[in-house]
C-alpha cells in the first residue's frame, strides 16, 4: 500500500521560488482560453458603450471636435415633448405585446397542441411566416390595407356594414392601432412556437392524473399547463418585454413615426435624432436613456417571471 | 499577480473605455494633404441613388460634346447608396478617414444634414466661382447654399406645374385655361360633388409627403419655410391662405387626400380617373403618371399652375437632387471639371434631358431650339417646353436651413390636422412652430 507524503512548507516555497512558471501558467491558462470572448465581448460592446456614454455627454455632429456640454442633452431630453411622445407610444406598444400577443399566443399554442388536430404543420408554418417575411414586403401590405381612400378593409367595411372611410393610418389613434395589430400579426405566430415546444414538454401522466383527479380543463390549464410552462413563458414574457421596449421596424416602415409623432418609438427617435438630424450627442443620449429603460425593464421581468431561479 | 474573471473584465473595461475616447479623438483628426492628379485618367468615384444619374455620368464621361478639350480623360465608377445612406456614409467614412468618393449626391431633403456644424465646408467644395459667373442664369442654387457658398449642383429643376386629363377636362367642362386656384376650386367643388373625380391631391401619409406638398403650394403662392438668411419664415398670411385653400380643397372633395403621391393609392386615384388633374414636379410625369398609368398615353397635358388671387407665382418647386464634388482627393479638381462641363454647359443640360428628362438649371436654355422642338408623346406630343419655360421664367426660390427636417416633423402632425379641418390654418402653423422653436437646436 502506497502513501502519499505532502512536501514540508518549507520546501514548497524553495520550490515555488526556484521555478514558479507552472504556477504562473496554470493560473493564466484559463484566462487565455476565455479572451477571446472577453476581447470581443470588449470590442464589440465596452468600447461601443462607452463611446456611447462619453458622445452622450457632448454635442456632435459627425464631423470636426465633440463639444462637451455635460448633462445638457439629458436635460433638454427631460424638456423634449417629442421623446416624451415617444416613450408614451412605446410603453403603449410593449403593453399591449404582454397583454394581447402573449397570451394569444398560448391560446394559439394550446390549440395547435390539441390532440387528433390535421395539418398541424400547415398552421404551424402559416403561425410562422410573418417572421420570415421581408418587413419592407409587410409595410407595403398593410399600406394597401389599411390605407384610408383605398383600403382593402375600408373597402370590406363599406361593403359588409356601410360604413367606411377610418382614416386608418392618418388618424393618430388609428395608426396607433394598425402599429399594434402589425406586432400583434407579425410576432404572435413566432411566439405560439416556443410555447407550442412548452407544452409539447408537458408530461401527458400530468394532465392524465390531474384529470383521474376530477380537474376539468380550465382546472387542468391553471394547475398543469401554466406552472409547467411558466420557464418558458418567463423567456418569452422577458425577451418580448425587451424587443418590443426597443420597437423601430413596424412605426418606421408603416406610418414613419406619422401622423406627426403619434407612432414616434424611442428607437425612431434615436434615429431620427442621428440619422436625420445629425445631432449625435442628443441620439445617444436619448440611447443611454433606453438602454436604461430596457434594462431595469429586463431585470424587472425577470424578477418577475423568475427566470433562472428553476435551476 | 493574482488575477479572476471580475478583474479581467474590470481590466478589458477600462482598456475599452481608453480605446474608444482614443478612437473618438484619433476619428477628429484632420485629413493628410494628398497629390491632385492634375491631368490623365481619372476614374471618378460616385455615390448616388438614381441609376438614372448614374448612366448620364457615365456616358457623359466619354462624350467628346461634354467632356472635350478638358486635360483628364474620364471614367465613372459608380456606387449606388440610398438616399440618406449617402450623407451618413460620407460623414462616417471622413471621420474613419476611409476612401471617399469624388462625386456625391445629395437629395434636396438630406442637405439640411450638411448644414450644421461645418459638415459641408469640411467635405465639399465651395462650388461658387462656378456658379457666381452664371448670376441669375443657374436656377435652384439656394437650397445648397450655406453661408452664401454653393456646395452642390442641382441636377434637376425640378418645376412644379399642372398636369391635366385633357380628355376628362373636356368630358367635365373644366376650362383648361382656368386663371385661378380660387376659380379651379370652385369648379373642381362641383365635378366632386356630380362624380367624385378629384382635380388636385394633398398629401395625408407621412410627414415628408405631407410637408413637401404644402410647401410646394407655399412657395408658388409666394410664402417660404425659411428666408434667405436661415430664418423660420412660415407663420405668413400666405401659409394662412395655402392651408385654407387645402383645407377647403378636402373639405369640398377637389382634393382628394392619398397617402403616398407615388404609391398604391395614387395608382388606384388614377387609374380609376378619379384624379383628373395634379400638380407635381416634372419628374412626376415619369415617376407619377407614366408608372403608373402608361395607358393613358397621350390623354395627359401640362400646363402651369393657375395663380392665387391674391399673388404669387405660375410655378412651383418640390424634390430635387444636386452633386457635390468631394474635398482634398487626388482627383477633386478633375471632379470639379467634370461636374462644371456635365451641369453647366448647353451640351451637358442637353445630353442630361435626353438621358433623364432631367430640366436643364439654365433658364436661358428653355427658349432654345434644341428645346423648345422637343414633343412628349405621353403628354400628347404637346411641346412641353412651351409649358416649362413659362414656369421655369417665373420659379420661386426655394431657401433650406440646417433645422428643415425638424420643421418637417414639426409641421407634419398641424398641417394634417388644418387640412382635414380639425383645427384652423393659423393655429395649426403657431402649433407648428412653437414644437420646431422648442427642438431646433440653436
Amino acid at each position: 500500500m502506497s502513501t502519499l507524503t505532502r512536501p514540508s512548507t518549507a520546501t514548497a516555497t524553495r520550490g515555488a521560488a526556484r521555478a514558479p512558471r507552472p504556477g504562473v501558467r496554470r493560473q493564466w491558462a484559463p484566462y487565455l482560453f476565455i479572451s477571446p470572448f472577453f476581447l470581443l465581448f470588449t470590442v464589440f460592446m465596452v468600447v461601443p458603450v462607452g463611446a456611447g456614454v462619453y458622445l452622450s455627454l457632448t454635442d456632435w455632429a459627425g464631423l470636426g471636435s465633440p463639444e462637451y456640454v455635460g448633462l445638457a442633452n439629458y436635460s433638454r431630453l427631460l424638456r423634449d415633448a417629442s421623446f416624451g411622445a415617444a416613450l408614451a407610444n412605446t410603453a403603449f406598444y410593449t403593453v399591449f405585446a404582454m397583454v394581447v400577443v402573449l397570451p394569444l399566443a398560448l391560446l394559439i399554442a394550446l390549440a395547435l397542441d390539441a390532440r387528433g388536430l390535421r395539418l398541424r404543420d400547415f398552421f404551424r408554418l402559416t403561425y410562422f411566416m410573418p417572421v420570415v417575411l421581408s418587413p419592407i414586403v409587410i409595410a407595403l401590405i398593410f399600406g394597401l390595407i389599411f390605407d384610408g381612400e383605398y383600403g382593402l378593409l375600408n373597402a370590406t367595411l363599406e361593403a359588409l356594414f356601410g360604413v367606411g372611410g377610418v382614416s386608418w393610418l392618418t388618424d393618430p389613434w388609428w395608426a396607433r392601432v394598425v402599429v399594434v395589430v402589425l406586432v400583434l400579426w407579425r410576432w404572435t405566430g413566432y411566439l405560439t412556437i416556443f410555447f407550442l415546444a412548452g407544452l409539447q414538454n408537458i408530461p401527458r401522466e400530468l394532465h392524465e392524473a390531474a384529470e383521474l383527479d376530477g380537474a376539468g380543463v380550465v382546472r387542468r390549464f391553471f394547475a398543469v399547463t401554466v406552472p409547467q410552462l411558466r420557464p418558458v413563458t418567463a423567456f418569452i414574457a422577458v425577451t418580448m418585454l425587451v424587443s418590443t421596449a426597443q420597437i423601430f421596424e413596424e412605426p418606421f416602415l408603416l406610418t414613419q413615426g406619422g401622423p406627426g409623432e403619434a407612432t414616434l418609438s424611442v428607437s425612431m427617435f434615436v434615429y431620427r435624432a442621428g440619422f436625420q438630424r445629425q445631432e449625435l450627442g442628443y441620439a445617444a443620449a436619448a440611447g443611454v436613456v433606453m438602454f436604461v429603460i430596457v434594462f431595469v425593464l429586463g431585470r424587472l421581468g425577470t424578477r418577475a417571471f423568475g427566470v433562472g431561479r428553476n435551476r | 499577480m493574482d488575477l479572476n474573471r471580475r478583474d479581467l473584465l474590470r481590466l478589458l473595461g477600462v482598456t475599452g473605455l481608453g480605446a474608444a475616447g482614443a478612437g473618438i479623438l484619433s476619428g477628429c483628426a484632420t485629413t493628410t494633404a494628398v497629390d491632385p492628379v492634375r491631368s490623365g485618367e481619372a476614374s471618378l468615384g460616385l455615390w448616388t441613388h438614381d441609376p438614372g444619374y448614374a448612366s448620364y455620368f457615365t456616358q457623359a464621361a466619354t462624350d467628346a460634346a461634354v467632356v472635350g478639350g478638358s486635360a483628364w480623360s474620364f471614367g465613372v465608377d459608380v456606387t449606388s447608396v440610398a438616399p440618406a445612406d449617402i450623407v451618413s456614409r460620407l460623414v462616417t467614412q471622413a471621420v474613419a478617414q476611409r476612401p471617399l468618393p469624388d462625386l456625391a449626391g445629395l437629395v434636396i431633403d438630406q442637405f439640411p444634414r450638411v448644414m450644421r456644424a461645418g459638415i459641408a465646408e469640411n467635405l465639399f467644395v465651395d462650388l461658387t466661382s462656378l456658379t457666381a459667373p452664371l448670376g441669375d442664369r443657374l436656377l435652384k442654387t439656394q437650397p445648397y447654399t450655406v453661408d452664401g457658398k454653393v456646395y452642390a449642383l442641382e441636377s434637376d429643376n425640378s418645376i412644379s406645374v399642372m398636369f391635366y386629363r385633357a380628355d376628362l377636362f373636356d368630358e367635365l367642362g373644366i376650362p383648361a385655361d382656368v386663371d385661378t386656384w380660387e376659380e379651379l376650386l370652385e369648379i373642381g367643388a362641383e365635378v366632386a360633388a356630380d362624380t367624385g373625380q378629384a382635380i388636385g391631391m394633398v398629401a395625408n401619409g407621412d410627414n415628408g409627403s405631407i410637408v413637401n406638398g404644402f410647401t410646394q403650394l407655399l412657395l408658388q403662392r409666394g410664402g417660404t419655410l425659411y428666408d434667405a438668411d436661415g430664418n423660420l419664415a412660415v407663420l405668413s398670411d400666405e401659409a394662412v391662405e395655402v392651408l385654407e385653400l387645402m383645407a377647403e380643397g378636402v373639405r369640398t372633395g377637389a382634393f382628394v387626400a392619398l397617402a403616398d403621391p407615388y404609391g398604391g393609392a395614387a395608382a388606384a386615384a388614377l387609374k380609376g380617373s378619379r384624379l383628373v388633374a395634379t400638380v407635381m414636379p416634372n419628374w412626376y410625369e415619369v415617376y407619377g403618371l407614366q408608372a403608373n398609368a402608361p395607358d393613358q398615353e397621350g390623354l395627359w397635358r401640362a400646363r402651369t399652375i393657375p395663380r392665387f388671387a391674391g399673388g404669387g407665382h405660375v410655378a412651383s418647386t418640390m424634390g430635387g437632387t444636386a452633386f457635390a464634388v468631394l474635398k482634398d482627393q487626388p482627383l477633386t479638381e478633375a471632379a470639379t471639371d467634370f461636374l462644371r462641363r456635365a451641369y453647366l454647359s448647353q451640351e451637358g443640360q442637353l445630353a442630361r434631358y435626353f438621358a433623364g428628362a432631367y430640366m436643364p438649371t439654365l433658364v436661358d436654355l428653355y427658349d432654345a431650339p434644341e428645346f423648345q422642338e422637343i414633343t412628349d408623346p405621353y403628354l400628347g406630343g404637346q411641346r412641353v417646353f412651351e409649358v416649362f419655360s413659362a414656369a421655369a421664367a417665373d420659379m420661386p426660390l426655394f431657401y433650406q436651413s440646417a433645422g428643415a427636417s425638424v420643421l418637417r416633423d414639426s409641421l407634419g402632425g398641424p398641417v394634417l390636422r388644418a387640412i382635414t379641418g380639425q383645427v384652423g390654418a393659423e393655429e395649426a402653423l403657431r402649433a407648428g412652430v412653437r414644437t420646431y422653436e422648442r427642438q431646433v437646436q440653436r
